[in-house]
């Protein structure tokens, strides 16, 4: 039996240079990431949306994301939500310093004590929402295989590092690229389900999670991920 | 007219947050934008261009922009060029890290290393901001 990894929270930070917030939102998520939460989160550099490929773009359909923006310009949400995928959930620095009646950040490069203690509040606040995120949806997940030659993680899980595994898969004469089949299929072998009666629902189900499906293809994906697992499983029993 | 008025030289580090080589590429431009050359640079928010802000947008377009990335993504330079920018000079942290051999501690603390290695770049980047200077008008290298 494979040992599956917790489903992860992503979090994407607007890290902007130009403005003390964005300072705090990079090092609110750093907090999470590493310290309140690391074995819950994970992160992406927002730029990698345009700067990636389809591996780095599929982020927020793979994990639950929460944005995080320095100020109303929301660069991370929209961003996230224009290249990746709506996002579960957002927070504005800005906001919260008002909502909490926190002094303004000072100080782009090195932050000031009232920034210390916004990072302290934006941390606190991003850490009960991951729990929230994975309260509502459950822990279990899907394990992602790091690649051959990847070094063990010690800080903040970066995405560009473990990947995203995306497979190309025909359905209904079109190409379609859906992100983590590798993974469903491999989690479904270890539970040794086997294609037939219902699996084609729950494989559906299943891939609905991480990419979206036309409901009017639905019947078109559950032929094609039926015909795809069957050929996985025979690969797998050799 | 772009938002920068009279500063000449835009420097832009590469975002990175998952990465320690992230944390030196902004170090190392707020180094030479607050403090080597403090009245011949500024920044623009990445995320602004990733977002495609009309105002981020012309002022990579208006000036000449040194980026600053981090790893092989070079995410910087590839989101400056999509706005339209020319890149003038391209510095990239783990080119650094190899002529230097000064490692960073880790993400959130560069340690003492680190910050040396973010010095160290941040001269390289000063120098190339007074070359632009000189040049009168900008010569582009992409």
């Amino acid at each position: 039996m494979v040992k599956l990894v917790p489903k992860k929270v992503g979090i994407i930070a607007c890290s902007g240079e130009e403005l003390p917030e964005g300072t705090v939102s990079r090092v609110a998520a750093l907090k999470v990431l590493e310290e309140l939460r690391p074995e819950d989160t994970v992160t992406l550099c927002l730029p990698l949306f345009l700067a990636g490929d389809e591996r780095e773009r599929a982020f927020a359909r793979f994990y639950p994301t929460i944005a995080l923006d320095g100020c109303e310009k929301r660069c991370a949400q929209r961003a996230t939500e224009r290249y990746s995928g709506q996002t579960a959930d957002s927070l504005v620095i800005s906001q919260l310093v008002e909502e909490q009646r926190l002094p303004r950040p000072q100080g782009r490069r090195r932050l000031d004590g009232g920034g210390d203690r916004v990072v302290q509040a934006v941390a606190e606040e991003l850490a009960t929402r991951v729990d929230r995120i994975l309260g509502e949806k459950g822990r279990l997940g899907l394990k992602i295989t790091k690649p051959e030659g990847t070094p063990a993680t010690t800080g903040a899980t970066c995405a560009c590092v473990t990947g995203i595994p995306v497979t190309q898969v025909e359905i209904g004469g079109v190409k379609v690229e859906l992100v983590g089949l590798s993974a469903i299929f491999e989690q479904f072998y270890q539970t040794d389900k086997r294609p037939g009666d219902g699996l084609a629902e729950e494989l559906l189900q299943t891939v609905k999670l991480y990419n979206r499906v036309p409901e009017k293809a639905n019947e078109l994906y559950k032929m094609a991920l039926v015909r795809e697992y069957e050929i996985f499983c025979r690969q797998k029993e050799g | 007219m772009s938002v920068l008025e009279d500063k000449k030289v835009i420097v832009i580090p590469c975002s990175g947050i998952g990465k320690v080589l992230g944390s030196v590429s902004r170090e190392a431009a707020y180094l030479v934008i607050e403090e080597l050359r403090p009245e011949e640079t500024d920044t623009v928010a990445l995320s602004l261009l990733v977002l495609g802000d009309e105002a981020a947008k012309r002022a990579v377009q208006d000036h000449p922009t040194i980026t600053i990335d981090g790893c092989r993504y070079e995410c910087a330079s590839k989101n400056v060029t999509q706005a339209g920018g020319q890149v003038a000079r391209c510095f990239t942290v783990l080119e650094a890290l190899r002529r230097y051999r000064l490692k960073p501690k880790s993400i959130a603390d560069l340690g003492e290393s680190g910050e040396l290695l973010a010095r160290r770049l941040a001269e390289e980047v000063a120098e190339a901001v007074e070359e632009i200077g000189k040049d009168g008008d900008v010569t582009w290298l992409s």
